[in-house]
């Protein structure tokens, strides 16, 4: 069913908002989705009504506190069909959830001479905690390329995979600069036959597609909460069996049992990865839009923004000077899938330039390198604009967008 | 971000820019760039017998702002003292583009003519 996207932006107090009296054209949702009411909702009941902190008191506050907190746990768990919510770690965010399986898993496992393999097309937080560690510990970083089209190179992972040396694949879910969807399923197949671990990237992909990490076969998977309705929290889901053999990757308060003087012992999973006080109210926020985005239904948001994303890259092509990142001949004869966001550049016009004009229409998109200088290197560009589009986007703002695409060329392009 | 940041005054600059190019026997001659953004920037200068701006050039890509201000920055210099140069900040940036106020994302696009001639004459032996 298609989505009824302007029931949709009315949930989000934003789009009352006008910008230099315009109406806002939020394309920058890859970076930080919007709030809907059920999400803000959430949070302050929670601070009005149910505010303690978690797992400590007795009383009946800490208690609701509690229940709501682990409640919110158990449907993010179902969200991505997670087999225990105790594999559910909350975090500040997804690039803390790669640092605790960097920190805590690789740093027991990896060692000189084994080789880490992640793709050209990852977000910093899932390529430099990993290019770090291989530098810590004389390992060997490989990279899978991406070719002209914007897809994964598959073919190149047999070969690194050949020699056993590689002990874990790190890999996005979705780009967040090309919007494409790598065969991470196949990825995954690739290196659990060659005895490799898979971390996947899914801060991108869980916001606005179903994600089932037992089907992707995942062994990590981090996200974060603010790019799906939900406020600034993290989430790592890890197999059972690797957290509770991993070392705690912050010490403190709640992950531990019992301390003594000289040694400690530490509590079960999650909440051994859980040190100090968690984000309570957030974590309960997330609850409330992992809700909100069920109630729209996820195969209907992927749907939707394939068929925005299809209708933009078509609406951007008529535009002279515009250039599509990874719009090239790809080497697959199925294409890999596109969604969510569109990358591009425009001859002789600086990213910044665009998003600062575009900016006087109300039309919100990323300029830079969007956390990946090594893919922008593989594509020879510097920087690019993005645009990214979630359920409040629709085939009107992209209209939206290509108008004020003409205005920077008439402003800029003499 | 004001629509008046794309006034005539600086677009001229970024399409017609002063003094592009390089000098010659300069003694000031360095390269910088701002990664984040891609913005990068050639300068060259010469001084004279006192030690004051006698002569710069650029040449680099970058966005309106970096190459504007990079533009009005090779005229703006000129006969300036290095105890000048070295006292200048975004301030001056600013006012020399024309009252120009930038938001905080552009700051480092101004300010890199700036920052290159520091580094510039402190490469070159020049007491900044």
């Amino acid at each position: 069913m298609p989505l009824d996207v302007a029931a949709i932006r009315h949930e989000f107090p934003i789009f009352e908002r006008k910008i230099h009296g315009k109406r806002l054209v939020f394309l920058d949702s890859a970076a930080s989705s919007q709030k809907p009411r059920a999400v803000i909702g959430a949070m302050m009941h929670a601070y009005m009504h149910n505010y303690a902190n978690v797992h400590r008191g007795l009383y009946t506050l800490a208690e609701e506190a509690t229940a709501a907190y682990e409640d919110a746990r158990g449907k993010i768990a179902r969200f991505i069909n997670a087999p225990d919510p105790a594999e559910i770690v909350n975090v500040r965010n997804a690039t803390e959830g790669l640092n605790l399986v960097v920190y805590s898993w690789g740093e027991t496992h990896i060692h000189a001479g084994d080789r880490i393999i992640i793709t050209e097309m990852e977000h910093h937080a899932n390529l430099v905690p990993w290019q770090q560690l291989a530098l810590r510990k004389g390992a060997e970083l490989a990279y899978i390329p991406v070719n002209d089209g914007g897809e994964l190179e598959l073919d190149a992972l047999p070969p690194l995979l050949a020699d056993g040396r590689a002990k874990v694949v790190a890999c996005s879910v979705m780009s967040n600069v090309l919007g494409v969807l790598p065969p991470v399923k196949q990825v995954a197949e690739m290196a659990h036959a060659a005895g490799a671990l898979v971390v996947m990237d899914g801060a991108q992909a869980v916001p606005h597609q179903p994600v089932d990490v037992q089907a992707l076969g995942a062994d990590f998977m981090a996200f974060s909460g603010h790019k799906m309705c939900g406020p600034g929290v993290g989430i790592l889901w890890g197999r059972r069996e690797l957290l509770e053999a991993m070392p705690p990757f912050l010490y403190g308060g709640d992950m531990i049992r019992t301390v003594k003087r000289d040694h400690a012992k530490w509590n079960d999973v999650p909440y051994k990865f859980e040190a100090g006080t968690p984000a309570i109210a957030e974590v309960i926020g997330l609850g409330a839009a992992v809700d909100f985005l069920n109630a729209i239904g996820m195969e209907a948001i992927h749907a939707h923004e394939q068929e925005v994303v299809a209708y933009a890259l078509a609406r951007l092509a008529e535009l002279p000077r515009v250039h599509v990142l990874g719009a090239g001949e790809g080497a697959h004869s199925n294409p890999q899938e596109r969604s969510g966001a569109v990358a591009f550049w425009m001859d002789g016009i600086h990213p910044h330039d665009i998003a600062a004009i575009l900016d006087t229409e109300a039309v919100c998109v990323r300029a830079g390198h969007h956390c990946a200088q090594p893919l922008h290197d593989r594509f020879g560009i510097p920087a690019s604009a993005r645009a990214s589009f979630y359920i409040y986007n629709d085939k009107d703002d992209v209209d939206v967008l290509v108008e004020a695409l003409h205005k920077v060329v008439k402003i800029l392009g003499r | 971000m004001s629509s008046d940041l794309y006034r005539e005054q600086l677009l001229d600059h970024y399409h017609n820019p002063e003094n592009f190019g390089v000098l010659d026997n300069a003694q000031v001659d360095i390269e910088m760039d701002n990664p984040t953004c891609g913005d990068m920037i050639h300068l060259t200068a010469r001084l004279d017998g006192a030690g004051r701006i006698a002569e710069v050039m650029f040449e680099g890509q970058g966005c309106v702002i970096s190459m504007a201000s990079a533009s009005m920055f090779t005229e703006h210099v000129k006969g300036k003292t290095l105890e000048e140069i070295a006292a200048m900040g975004l301030d001056d940036i600013q006012e020399m583009m024309g009252g120009v106020k930038l938001s905080m994302g552009r700051v480092k696009c101004a300010l890199l003519p700036l920052s290159a001639m520091k580094e510039g004459l402190k490469e070159s032996g020049g007491v900044v």
